[in-house]
């Protein structure tokens, strides 16, 4: 079982990724109300700007972090003004409908522009490891934590203490009554939005650093926080965030421990989450976290 | 003449797909996003019951429509019991674990290297490796999916599934059994993709994981929305329509790598512009009186 330690910390790893994704995912959908199936296409788009102004454009990594920035900024700003607002007001199915197609058009766009292999963001002291005990880890590796952890505090602070907060929160609680209060909810809306984006992005760009970036790697990030969203609590933020470190730990110790003939081949890591939704969806439909009724 | 006849094969598929995907998604407003994974297992059987089991033509129709058929029972009885945006998600989940099967479950379906060598359907002793007997045959097959599909969608029962999307409440108060008509929408269009995925494993002779991903649900999803969903004259003008409008670019020099992606660009193009001008009528229905 010396195996344990080292499943946790890589747990931990991919765990502060989800929730970095997830974050913004529940936020979109907490103020909303929609289901943004382009946030992994979002991000990975993100990630290749990073890309194209470190590598291509042979930018420092501060300014190519600026530049990022400002470009997922306006990306995430251009989503929302062409393929949300014109029409969340009518039903909650119709921005279902064109985040597909905007996760498509992402994902075209990267592939025709960077093509379809993999590509990775350099990072020089990757090769060498640090050794606790029984478990190797990289500085990338701990940074990757540390600032996930330092993301989440203060997301928890600007939720939980200042005014921005309350009235995000308001407006997931319930939105006529918010906006009954004079919030102004379209500005919110491109507020949370974008922040959730950039939340996705920075998690974007740390993939690139850890393993690759490939065209096609958004779908599955949406789904992961698809899945943590569903385990804690639809818009519950915390509830999210609990989920992505639940689901992080269940797969790699799904996938790492060994069972004897029971063994999961590393490729069901993914079906895991899926998995989950589905089991949650089945047995507690208002998640795990969550104590209000539904209907089903 | 014989690109003609790739584009009128590839049209006859999609044919039967997307009309089955529109009794679920356009007349009974189910945002099913599983109907690829039902494809797929058509697809699937097909390939791996013609080569491993060596099982004729008919039989291999007739199993993958069954296995379709079984997985919609499943799914319904599993996914109908959600409502809204959660019957959506539960759809997706269901149809991601079985991708993710194709993929990992090496030992049956040799995983991202696909099932090649599948044999060309054998009819009364005639292998129809000719494309034009083919066609002849996929022909045949298309008419008779597309009059059994017409008789559903103009049936008693394809006006209660059309009633429960617009009114799920009032068709529950004139004693219509909502999910049974849910789940039985579901298994026909299930049944019938299972029928388009066999024809695709025989026409392609090759199978792989990659021709049944997410992007071939959108692609369904723009052809049901593109034609009016629960029109079903639409969505046969809107399956020629998206089947071959990207078809001229190959007449320029393009790269492959690049139309491939210019042609879901062009298709998710056509799908914004065309919600973005009836999106006050799309969800929920509403009737123009």
């Amino acid at each position: 079982m010396d195996i344990v330690p080292q499943l946790l910390v890589n747990a931990a790893i991919t765990g502060s990724i989800y929730a970095l994704v997830a974050v913004g995912f529940s936020l979109t959908y907490g103020v909303l109300k929609i289901l943004n199936f382009a946030h992994g296409h979002l991000m990975m788009t993100g990630a290749y700007l990073f890309y194209f102004f470190t590598v291509e454009m042979a930018l420092s990594v501060p300014m190519a972090a600026l530049a990022t920035c400002l470009a997922s900024i306006t990306m995430a700003l251009i989503a929302l003004v062409i393929f949300v607002n014109p029409f969340d007001r009518y039903s909650p199915m119709l921005p279902l409908v064109t985040t597909l197609a905007l996760a498509t058009i992402l994902e075209s766009c990267i592939s025709m522009i960077f093509g379809v292999n993999v590509r990775s963001l350099e990072s020089g002291s990757s090769a060498e490891s640090y050794q606790i005990g029984s478990i190797f880890i990289t500085p990338l590796q701990l940074v990757i934590i540390g600032t996930a952890l330092m993301f989440l505090v203060s997301i928890a602070f600007l939720m939980h203490s200042t005014s921005f907060g309350r009235r995000v929160r308001a407006m997931s609680e319930r939105l006529a009554a918010a906006q009954a209060i004079a919030i102004n909810s379209p500005a919110m809306k491109g507020v949370v939005f974008t922040l959730g984006t950039i939340f996705s992005v920075y998690a974007g760009i740390m993939i690139g650093y850890e393993t690759n970036l490939q065209p096609t790697m958004g779908h599955g990030y949406t789904m992961k926080a698809l899945a943590a969203m569903i385990l804690g609590g639809l818009g519950n933020l915390w509830g999210t965030i609990l989920g992505c470190y639940t689901i992080s730990v269940l797969e790699n110790f799904a996938v790492g421990l060994d069972f004897g003939q029971y063994s999961l081949p590393a490729g069901y890591k993914d079906a895991f989450a899926y998995f989950i939704i589905l089991m949650v969806l089945l047995i507690r439909p208002e998640g795990l976290l969550s104590f209000r009724r539904r209907m089903a | 003449m014989e690109y003609i006849l790739h584009l009128a094969i590839l049209v006859g598929i999609y044919l039967i797909l997307a009309q089955s995907c529109n009794l679920t998604i356009g007349l009974g407003r189910l945002f099913n996003l599983a109907h690829v994974a039902s494809y797929a297992l058509g697809g699937y059987v097909t390939a791996l019951a013609s080569t491993e089991l060596e099982m004729g033509f008919e039989r291999c129709l007739i199993s993958s429509a069954l296995v379709a058929g079984l997985f919609a029972t499943l799914l319904g009885g599993i996914a109908l019991r959600l409502a809204g945006d959660y019957f959506a998600i539960g759809t997706l989940a269901f149809a991601s674990i079985v991708s993710s099967l194709l993929i990992n479950w090496k030992s049956v379906t040799k995983g991202v290297l696909g099932i090649p060598g599948i044999p060309r359907p054998e009819i009364a002793g005639v292998a129809l490796y000719d494309n034009v007997q083919f066609g002849c045959l996929l022909g045949v097959i298309v008419i008779a999916s597309l009059v059994i599909l017409y008789c559903v969608f103009s049936s008693p029962f394809g006006r209660v599934l059309r009633g429960q999307a617009e009114d799920q409440l009032a068709m529950m108060a004139l004693g219509r059994d909502v999910r049974l008509i849910n789940t039985l929408g579901f298994l026909i269009a299930s049944v019938f993709a299972g029928v388009a995925g066999s024809m695709f494993a025989y026409y392609i002779n090759y199978i792989d994981p990659s021709s049944f991903s997410f992007s071939e649900m959108v692609f369904l999803v723009t052809i049901v929305v593109v034609g009016s969903p629960g029109s079903f004259w639409g969505c046969i003008a809107a399956t020629f329509f998206l089947v071959l409008l990207p078809e001229p670019m190959r007449f320029i020099e393009l790269p492959s790598s690049i139309l491939g992606p210019m042609r879901q660009m062009i298709h998710s193009l056509v799908l914004l512009a065309v919600v973005w001008l009836n999106r006050a009528k799309l969800f929920p229905i509403q009737r123009e009186v």
